[in-house]
């Protein structure tokens, strides 16, 4: 999991959802605020996955457009295999777990 | 309306009363000719306004993340989502440059636990085809 920028702060764009949720976080000022939500959101949801931190510049989301979430199938030579849409509307697991089948078999 | 006005002598009866339907029909045409005008001139309006609205959306949507969540929280949410095609244009808008085939980008980046950094390149030299699930907690 590539943990990157907010997508529904409290201080700009709060969500209801959120709020029932109780997913109240302000926009993190550093790496370290970062850290400290995304440690809050592998500890709650259980994420048991490899998280790392996208740096504060962002470059690994622009790189890749992941914001607000998305999903990407690397193959083993380094090239990009599967490329979701973007997310929320284009985030389809089973779309990356059909490419990983293919992938793999 | 006043152009069609003119007098029929009284005993042409008939001839009055089929001019009268002739009268009455053209009135008509020409009052349906300008309420279809207006219609017209009315979705037209509309239809420029909504195109201007998605042109504008979609330059929104091609700003950087928080840019573009700011004027989001200002927009009415039934406006973008459901006036506007909010998706497909959000689809095109944030569809990148990276295609399936090319090479993926490498990164270097601490593991939350900060217990490494983990670089895709060494992953990947390993053999180890890579899983990215980009996201956040809210």
């Amino acid at each position: 999991m590539v943990y990157i920028t907010e997508a529904h702060p409290s201080d700009v764009w709060q969500m209801q959802s959120n709020i029932k949720d109780e997913v109240v976080f302000a926009s993190p000022k550093d790496d370290e605020e970062r850290a400290l939500v995304a440690g809050a959101c592998v500890r709650k949801l259980g994420i048991q996955i490899p998280a790392v931190l996208d740096e504060f510049g962002n470059s690994t989301e622009q790189a890749y457009t992941g914001w607000p979430d998305r999903l990407y199938l690397i193959d083993a030579t380094g090239h990009v295999a599967y490329k979701s849409k973007p997310g929320p509307f284009g985030f389809k697991s089973e779309e990356l777990g059909a490419a990983l089948a293919r992938l793999v078999n | 309306m006043r152009a069609y006005r003119f007098r029929v002598p009284v005993q042409e009866n008939s001839l009055r009363k089929r001019l009268n339907i002739r009268m009455a029909f053209a009135h008509r045409t020409f009052a349906n000719r300008r309420f279809f005008k207006r219609a017209f001139r009315v979705v037209g309006v509309i239809a420029v306004v909504w195109v201007l609205a998605c042109g504008v959306l979609y330059d929104i949507m091609r700003r950087p993340p928080e840019a573009f969540a700011r004027v989001m929280a200002r927009i009415p949410g039934p406006f973008a989502f459901l006036v506007l095609p909010f998706e497909t244009l959000w689809m095109r808008a944030r569809a990148g440059h990276l295609q399936v085939g090319d090479p993926a980008p490498d990164f270097s980046l601490i593991k939350l636990d900060k217990s490494a950094t983990v670089q895709l390149s060494a992953l990947t030299a390993q053999g180890r085809p890579a899983v990215l699930i980009f996201g956040s907690y809210t």
